[in-house]
């Protein structure tokens, strides 16, 4: 060992850092072509295809009661599904190669969550206040002329416009944080880390099964989701959610990027 | 002197497998370090323990008079830049350097600037896309215009040609004369380096074999040349650190010399020649016997 003595982080003046839970965040957003400009595009495009079938079935039915059973099969429409999943790409994207990279710039784990974590949360409030907007226009317009439904689905979409943003937030910030926790089991451990969770999973839903059957419990969960009803169980989404999210702090907060 | 890294007695074990071996040793300020020494010997492990990425099994380190893990304030002043760093799918490179000031503050963007141009590197283009070499020349660029107080590379060349080298160990200590900053490289081309590290650390599975300065390193060693029984006399009872034999010549490797032993050398008709860096860390570490420190 040398006699060295230590220099200390303040031996000379440099210029402020910025505050990098910040940093992490804008870096987030420094390519918009992934979490903004393309999702965007790829509605729009199935929003056309949508327009152009919804054309075409009005204009074969004639009679007013096929009318209004089409009208009413519209409205089981998931054509807006793929927002919630490309968000899960993104979340799992962003671990897996967003946080390594972030390593290299020397970002601590713990500000590099937090960023991001922001980061999704933003995102979420985004994409719910745009879906928010175009299910109000969808009700507007009468589903844009061809009584369409697109982003007022019997799934979500449908009451004031508080319900239905905090519908669309819930279910997006659910879709990231998901994303997160599952791709940060992969950044730490691994192929093994991902067949152990699926396998805990899995024996978790048939345990659940299990009980449920063997107490004749299934009544009682099928009287708790229609109790809750659309609306409440997507809020009960919540539950999970913060759970994953935590779960990806924690299994983050140790792992060390390799390849 | 100063150490910004002190690092004693560490040790990295992944599973029966041991990484980093009780290593002691500190970097110093505003010095050029280079840390050589074979694949898997440990280097990239060791960097990795420095700057916070992994965990120690046992001893400590301290990066910037504090723990390095999960340290925002120490991490702040480092830049490491890794042969294998890993880029988000969609980035250009032009999206590095726009991101890259918000994390160093002393980011210099019109040097930045001028390596790309250097480095002919294609700003516009998918990282995925780029050649081996313009991914390298990424790294190299974010390591030195990022001006981090420490700087680590790792393998930072892969894949550059001989010229874009020369233009890295060029910028390399042209912006470090003006900007004195430490510097720690890790390499297998240790003779292109050999002229700009100032202290070299040799680590050798897992261990530390070698913390000196580069000029008591070369000075070392000296190979003997000549008759062979010329050369057998001279080398009894010194320590032999290699030896080759071709006819009725010979030539070993023994250690530092005094002013008598040349004499004594030139006298008995041998040749002195000095060992390169490259050469006596080969020497050093293929054979089985530990080389004591050299200093």
């Amino acid at each position: 060992m040398t006699t060295a003595t230590l220099a200390g982080s303040a031996h000379r003046a440099r210029p402020a850092a910025q505050n990098r839970i910040l940093s992490v965040f804008r870096l987030h957003f420094v390519n918009v072509s992934t979490t903004i400009v393309v999702p965007w595009m790829i509605m729009a495009f199935i929003f056309l295809v949508n327009l152009a079938i919804w054309a075409v079935i009005f204009s074969s039915v004639t009679s007013a009661a096929d009318r209004a059973d089409v009208e009413e099969g519209l409205t089981w429409s998931g054509s807006s599904f793929f927002v919630f999943a490309y968000m899960t790409v993104v979340a799992v994207q962003a671990i897996n190669l967003t946080f390594p990279f972030a390593q290299g710039y020397s970002v601590t784990r713990r500000d590099f969550y937090l960023g991001t974590a922001l980061a999704f949360v933003s995102l979420s409030a985004f994409y719910a206040a745009g879906l928010t907007v175009l299910s109000l226009i969808e009700d507007a317009t009468g589903g844009w002329g061809f009584h369409g439904h697109m982003f007022t689905s019997v799934y979500f979409g449908v009451g004031p416009w508080y319900v239905r943003f905090t519908l669309f937030f819930v279910l997006l910030l659910f879709s990231f944080f998901v994303g997160t926790a599952f791709a940060a089991v992969y950044v730490r451990w691994k192929a093994n880390g991902m067949i152990a969770l699926f396998a805990a999973i899995t024996v978790l839903v048939v345990a659940l099964g299990a009980l449920a059957t063997v107490t004749d419990g299934w009544p009682a969960v099928g009287a708790w989701f229609e109790r809750n009803g659309t609306n409440g169980v997507i809020l009960w989404s919540l539950v999970p959610t913060v759970v994953a999210g935590i779960t990806g702090y924690l299994v983050l907060r140790r792992a060390t990027p390799r390849n | 002197m100063t150490a910004v890294v002190e690092v004693s007695n560490l040790s990295k074990r992944f599973g029966q497998f041991t990484a980093v071996d009780g290593a002691s040793f500190s970097i110093e300020e505003n010095t050029i370090h280079g840390l050589l020494g074979r694949n898997g010997a440990g280097k990239t492990t060791l960097m990795q323990l420095i700057t916070g990425q992994d965990f120690a099994t046992g001893g400590s380190i301290r990066l910037f008079g504090e723990s390095p893990v999960e340290n925002s304030r120490a991490l702040a002043n480092v830049c490491f830049v890794k042969e294998s760093q890993k880029y988000p799918d969609d980035f250009k490179p032009r999206h590095v350097l726009k991101s890259a000031p918000w994390f160093f503050p002393e980011w210099d963007a019109a040097f930045a600037e001028r390596l790309v141009a250097d480095f002919r590197l294609p700003l516009n283009r998918r990282i995925k896309k780029l050649s081996r070499g313009q991914l390298s020349a990424i790294g190299v660029i974010v390591g030195l215009a990022s001006r981090a107080p420490l700087t680590f590379f790792d393998e930072p060349y892969l894949g550059l040609d001989a010229v874009a080298r020369q233009t890295f160990y060029d910028r390399l200590l042209e912006d470090y004369a003006d900007h004195p900053r430490t510097v720690v490289l890790s390499t297998h081309l240790i003779d292109e380096v050999s002229n700009l590290l100032e202290r070299v650390i040799v680590v050798d599975e897992g261990r530390i074999i070698i913390d000196s300065s580069s000029d008591d390193l070369r000075g070392s060693a000296v190979t003997v040349a000549g008759p062979r029984a010329a050369v057998d006399t001279f080398v009894a009872g010194r320590e032999v650190l290699h030896r080759e034999q071709l006819g009725g010549l010979s030539s070993a490797t023994v250690g530092r010399l005094s002013e008598a032993d040349r004499t004594a050398a030139a006298r008995a008709g041998l040749e002195l020649a000095p060992v390169s860096l490259q050469q006596l860390i080969v020497r050093t570490t293929t054979s089985d016997t530990e080389w004591s420190q050299a200093s």
